[in-house]
């Protein structure tokens, strides 16, 4: 049985529509990404489902309970992480932690949870002078301190440096398997690649994608990119009449070769017969990224002339 | 289905939806050792009032009855207007800064995911202030007496006017924290409302000084009704009902329009 169930989510403020009908479900113990670029409304969904914001359609059930109803049992279910939140500068780690223990019915032991986060060293060190990584980790700490069934992280990872990203991700591996289900908000595909079982792209405040994060990326560049420097120059007619290759084209100094699954080895083996060595090779798969890239610049395209037109 | 959360009627009903004992004494005692470990603000507040308060008292002269002030001593006029400099300075000054501050930084809106409500930060806060306000009040009172000074003569009616007029004060500080959402404009505004109330207090025009118009308008602002019933109960009086009535009201309008506009984000 689904943990999150939201079906047809819509939020409106005054004339923007910020949420158009979102649908999806999380089961437990997933780690669910939701992706999009900036003003897409992924802020505006999980805020409603994390019952901080009102919605204006559709339903939504969190571990059974309708976040509208905003009650204390709701709140001990569903920790929350948000974005760019801070603490007073001479609060500790170990009494801000604390102090949270305190609103929860049954909250985790501090102590154990500082240690996993690798804080316990920072216990008595004032916000102020924590890293920008271990202010991170903090924030999720206080988002797990209740205990909950649902940790909803909003842009975990924004504004920290390549380090210290990796630090939150490498903690939030850890919280694999420990039954807690993530939702992830972001923008960076790579978080998302890594970390993610499934996501979801959003684009004004609609689903344009839902896959896990390598079927996404394979789903949208269908076409295998190579790259590399021959050994000789060759008339790239030869590579064009290959029934593998889709496209040749030269850059600099290398040659760029785009096609099915098997253009590498095609081309590879052409060269060979004509004695051309294939240099420098680079083969990319598809990433994230790309699909990312693809899907929100396609639905630009798709959407803006409607757009202009309803208005 | 359609109202947002975020509006104030939503703010309103969830104001108080469960009090945790174990968490508000766990804030109260979060929120205190913030407090001295920041105690800059507490230490301006107080000190000054307090020292003026004691410094008066000693001094003889000060104590004698004045033909300009309308038979009062000097220290009798000045004493309760330095009592509410204290609680105005806090009031105005000290809780709508850590107040807007704690909105700024996601403080307000961090509580909300938690099962207490951030309304239990401001009454911790307020809880705080009021704390430190009646320590200041206490000081001013019991020492000059000390050196000499006189006791106020009607104590029941000294603390019936504190209250009101700490109420109508605190809730005009509540009131600054819900309409400025940017610190240092909440700071700038409170600094110029802290004028304004010890200008009507009396504070460079003492109030037997002040021509009768000005005085009426003084009688209907906290700070002036409130000094003014605190003279009248230092000297064996009781307060006048308009001076009560006036900080009743303040306290009332103030505190319902900060509840209708306080927002946590």
């Amino acid at each position: 049985m689904p943990v999150i169930e939201v079906s047809d989510l819509r939020k409106v403020y005054g004339q923007r529509v910020a949420v158009d009908g979102l649908s999806f479900t999380v089961e437990p113990g997933e780690i669910f990404g939701v992706l999009g670029p900036n003003g897409a409304g992924k802020t505006t969904a999980v805020e409603c489902i994390g019952g901080l914001r009102q919605r204006d359609g559709g339903a939504i059930r969190v571990a059974g309970m309708d976040p509208a109803d905003e009650g204390g049992a709701f709140r001990e279910l569903v920790g929350i992480q948000l974005q760019e939140s801070r603490l007073p500068d001479k609060m500790s780690v170990g009494e801000a932690l604390d102090l949270y223990a305190s609103f929860y019915s049954a909250p985790h032991d501090p102590a154990e949870l500082l240690e996993r986060l690798g804080l316990i060293e920072q216990r008595k060190t004032y916000f102020a002078r924590l890293s920008g990584g271990q202010k991170q980790r903090l924030s999720v700490a206080l988002a797990l301190i209740g205990n909950p069934k649902v940790a909803i992280l909003d842009e975990l990872t924004t504004g920290l440096d390549p380090v210290a990203r990796r630090e939150v991700w490498d903690l939030l591996e850890d919280l694999r398997g420990t039954g807690v289900t993530l939702l992830l908000v972001s923008h960076f595909m790579e978080e998302a690649e890594r970390l993610c079982d499934r996501v979801i792209v959003i684009d004004h405040g609609r689903i344009i994608a839902a896959d896990t994060p390598e079927g996404l990326a394979a789903s949208v560049q269908a076409d295998q990119k190579m790259s590399f420097v021959p050994s000789a120059p060759f008339d790239l007619a030869v590579l064009r009449a290959l029934p593998d290759v889709h496209s040749v084209s030269i850059t600099a100094e290398r040659v760029v070769v785009t096609g099915t699954d098997n253009v590498a080895s095609a081309v590879i083996i052409a060269l060979h017969e004509r004695s051309i060595s294939v240099g420098r090779l680079r083969v990319d798969q598809p990433s994230l990224d790309d699909a990312f890239v693809a899907l929100t610049s396609d639905d630009e395209e798709a959407v803006a002339p409607e757009r202009t037109a309803v208005r | 289905m359609s109202q947002d959360t975020l509006t104030h009627r939503g703010t309103v009903v969830r104001l108080f939806p469960r009090i945790s004992w174990r968490a508000a004494r766990a804030m109260l005692a979060s929120e205190g050792r913030l407090l001295a470990r920041n105690p800059g603000v507490v230490i301006w507040t107080a000190v000054l009032p307090v020292a003026a308060a004691i410094i008066l008292g000693s001094i003889p002269a000060v104590r004698r009855p004045s033909a300009d002030l309308g038979g009062l001593s000097f220290f009798q006029v000045y004493q309760p207007i330095l009592v509410f400099f204290a609680i105005t300075l806090l009031a105005m000054q000290a809780l709508p800064d850590v107040l807007t501050r704690y909105r700024e930084m996601g403080v307000l809106k961090r509580l909300r995911t938690t099962p207490v409500s951030p309304a239990l930060l401001l009454l911790a806060q307020l809880t705080l202030i009021l704390s430190v306000a009646i320590v200041c009040m206490v000081l001013m009172v019991v020492i000059p007496p000390l050196g000499g000074a006189p006791w106020p003569r009607n104590v029941v009616g000294f603390v019936i006017t504190y209250l009101l007029g700490a109420w109508a004060l605190l809730g005009l500080g509540m009131v600054i924290a819900s309409l400025f959402h940017n610190a240092k404009v909440a700071a700038g505004f409170g600094s110029f409302l802290f004028f304004v109330m010890q200008f009507f207090a009396g504070l460079w025009i003492q109030r037997p000084n002040m021509p009768t118009w000005l005085r009426h308008i003084s009688d209907y602002t906290p700070s002036g009704s409130a000094v003014q019933g605190l003279t009248d109960s230092s000297i064996g009086h009781w307060p006048s009902a308009l001076h009560l009535v006036v900080l009743a009201v303040w306290g009332v309008v103030t505190s319902r329009l900060a509840i209708r506009f306080f927002t946590w984000e």
